[in-house]
């Protein structure tokens, strides 16, 4: 599993990576604009690791399977990974086109409190002791985070305002030529969580069998 | 359910002997009212005035993040936590009969502190006093829901005081988003926009549901 | 009157890799009183907890009655008196046990809160905060409250410990007099001499497991070789 989706990834990166190259320059950005094909994807990536989390957290309560809440960290663990590279690369396309690392609008606010949902979420897992309490805790919170995020999209739709990140999920919002290759810089960004939660799933299963040879508390 | 009732009496029994909570939640809202005051260029004009909502606000997060961790703490000395999860009910009604007492204990706080707030910062509450006060409870619904489950959570962890802010913060964001700008519309005289408070009923329902239904594993061990 | 029957099948408990509890079998009649004995660590609180719907298993069973341990209808007719009191300090005695007659729903919580009292001889300090109470008068307010709801099974953890004599013999005369009414207890001690007066089914645990059990009246001296014996054969 984790060696064939190793080798499609492989694929789709150089795929991408040459339709970003072939794709032609925005007319008002110029060069910068090529970053997206980075950070659109990494946004999407740290959806679908959240998505992943709150659904190894539901299945962990419902069937109390060990196997469910490695799931759950996996998601977690990518997730943030892909959230923090948004947050970076969304500040370099910031700047070079509206001239500010930073602004207050909704979307952004959604992703740094994303953001803050994850590391949450992985602190609360490491300060819990006993490793079916920490799966139970980390569940019931992971579930919550999910609840929080159609809220905050809620919140977004209401006070609408000062929105300056473009809606780019829109057809037509994008240039001619661009289609293609961000389609495939999403996807790409979708089979490298999937490829990662697998490997990350992979490590933690070896983990937990070689902490049970040596008879100890493996330590989450 | 009479259970939940039982534990908001004692609950409040509790603080009315200690009086532990209530006491460092004003204290801890006092001295923050100083800060800001300090904080803050030329006093009470109308730039510190606009802001003075958003203060409150966190005026109010802060001392609730005091007395939201005390809510568990107490639970652990002897381990009268098992002698609440032996009770033969739903254990979200346990959660229930804690945020209502906190609820209350929250809310004497945020009076006195709104109090101050409107000596310090030169603001007329006392004719917006009931919309204050629906917006405030309606806010400080959410925040205890969630803060009173959390503290169930962060109380059974290592660095629960820390835990606890760490938890509740990003959670919390749209319902204090909401509070924030209803209490900025109220306070300049406009009209209160109407999906501020349909954001903030959302959420204390969603909220309210899904901790009832949930508390059940925090207590399972 | 009390029909307790209790049953685990199959019991595992895990903590991470440490099994507290490793494929328990047991089964329970109503009014026995069964001596639960073994090292530190065996798993007997593990199992009490997992009686008294405090824990849940990671494998297996366990019932009374039919009705699973966890759910409310097995709570109800569980009393469960722990290593901790379960009394809340600020409270006085009185105000404790009103306020878990309350949990438990009952029908005059005050009165039954007195009657408690007065039968564990404590009427007069019921006013006093618990807080200012010494072990053994703590200890007695800990059995009125997991006595509150008059439950038809009760569960004791290591109750005998930190009691002055005079103490340990009311509460062993007390928890005689339970027994012969009816209830079903399961008792954790290491007082292998007040194990043996009271209890006529004893199982001995060690690493999770069942090393020696064994139905019938016991003598105290008799009791103590067996459980040394026990211990020493267990792999």
């Amino acid at each position: 599993m984790l060696r064939w989706s190793g080798a499609v990834l492989a694929l789709m990166l150089v795929a991408s990576g040459w339709l970003v190259i072939q794709s032609p320059l925005d007319a008002m950005q110029g060069v910068i604009q090529k970053i997206l094909y980075v950070h659109v994807p990494c946004a999407f990536a740290s959806y679908a690791g959240f998505f992943v989390t709150a659904l190894g957290s539901g299945l962990y309560l419902w069937k109390r399977e060990d196997r469910y809440d490695r799931l759950a960290l996996a998601g977690a663990e990518v997730g943030v990974v892909f959230c923090t590279l948004t947050l970076l690369s969304g500040p370099i396309w910031a700047k070079g086109t509206w001239g500010q690392w930073w602004v207050w609008d909704p979307r952004l606010t959604v992703t740094l409190l994303l953001w803050f949902l994850y590391l949450a979420y992985l602190l609360l897992r490491s300060f819990t002791e006993g490793s079916e309490r920490t799966a139970r805790f980390a569940a019931v919170y992971g579930l919550m985070g999910a609840t929080a995020i159609p809220l905050n999209y809620y919140a977004i739709e209401l006070f609408g305002g000062a929105a300056m990140h473009p809606d780019n999920l829109e057809r037509g919002s994008l240039g001619q030529g661009m289609g293609l290759p961000f389609l495939m810089s999403v996807l790409t960004g979708l089979v490298a969580v999937w490829y990662l939660v697998v490997a990350r799933l992979d490590l933690e299963n070896l983990r937990v069998q070689s902490a049970a040879r040596l008879g100890g508390y493996p330590r989450t | 359910m009479r259970v939940a009732a039982a534990i908001f009496w004692k609950d409040l029994l509790i603080e009315w002997r200690s009086r532990d909570r209530i006491v460092a939640m004003l204290l801890f809202s006092l001295l923050t009212v100083m800060v800001f005051h300090f904080s803050l260029p030329g006093g009470a004009t109308a730039q510190t005035q606009a802001m003075a909502p958003g203060l409150l606000w966190i005026a109010y997060v802060f001392s609730a993040l005091f007395g939201l961790g005390r809510s568990f703490s107490l639970e652990l000395e002897n381990d009268a936590l098992s002698g609440l999860a032996l009770a033969p009910t739903d254990r979200g009604w346990i959660l229930l009969g804690k945020v209502a007492a906190n609820l209350v204990i929250l809310g004497v706080a945020q009076a006195v502190t709104a109090l101050v707030f409107a000596l310090v910062f030169d603001l007329s509450l006392l004719p917006v006093a009931p919309a204050l006060a629906g917006i405030v409870v309606l806010g400080s619904l959410g925040l205890c829901t969630v803060g009173t489950f959390f503290s169930a959570i962060a109380v059974q962890t290592r660095f629960r005081e820390v835990m606890l802010p760490l938890l509740l913060l990003p959670v919390l964001w749209p319902l204090l988003s909401a509070a924030v700008r209803a209490t900025t519309a109220l306070l300049a005289g406009e009209p209160v926009p109407s999906e501020a408070i349909q954001l903030l009923i959302v959420s204390d329902a969603t909220y309210l549901i899904v901790s009832f239904l949930s508390f059940d594993f925090i207590l399972d061990d | 009157m009390s029909r307790a029957h209790i049953e685990a099948r199959g019991l595992f408990k895990r903590f991470g890799h440490v099994e507290a509890l490793a494929g328990l079998d047991l089964t329970l009649d109503a009014g026995e009183c069964l001596a639960l004995l073994g090292p530190n660590g065996a798993g007997k609180s593990t199992l009490l907890r997992i009686v008294a719907g405090l824990a849940r298993p990671s494998e297996g069973s366990l019932s009374i009655d039919g009705d699973a341990a966890h759910e409310r209808t097995a709570r109800r007719r569980i009393g469960y008196i722990g290593h901790a009191s379960l009394l809340y300090p600020e409270l006085s005695a009185r105000e404790n046990l009103i306020f878990a007659g309350r949990l438990y729903d009952l029908a005059d919580p005050p009165g039954r809160a007195d009657e408690l009292l007065s039968e564990e001889g404590l009427s007069e300090v019921s006013q006093r905060l618990v807080s200012g109470f010494s072990r053994g008068m703590a200890q007695r307010v800990a059995i009125a409250r997991g006595l509150v709801h008059d439950p038809d099974v009760l569960l004791l953890d290591e109750p005998f410990t930190g009691l002055d004599r005079r103490a340990a013999r009311r509460l062993e005369s007390r928890l005689d007099a339970l027994r012969r009414s009816g209830h079903t207890l399961i008792l954790v001690t290491h007082d292998l001499a007040s194990a043996a007066r009271l209890a006529q089914h004893v199982v001995v645990l060690s690493e999770g497991r069942t090393v020696y059990e064994s139905r019938g009246p016991l003598e105290p001296d008799s009791l103590e070789r067996t459980y040394v014996d026990a211990l020493e054969d267990a792999p």
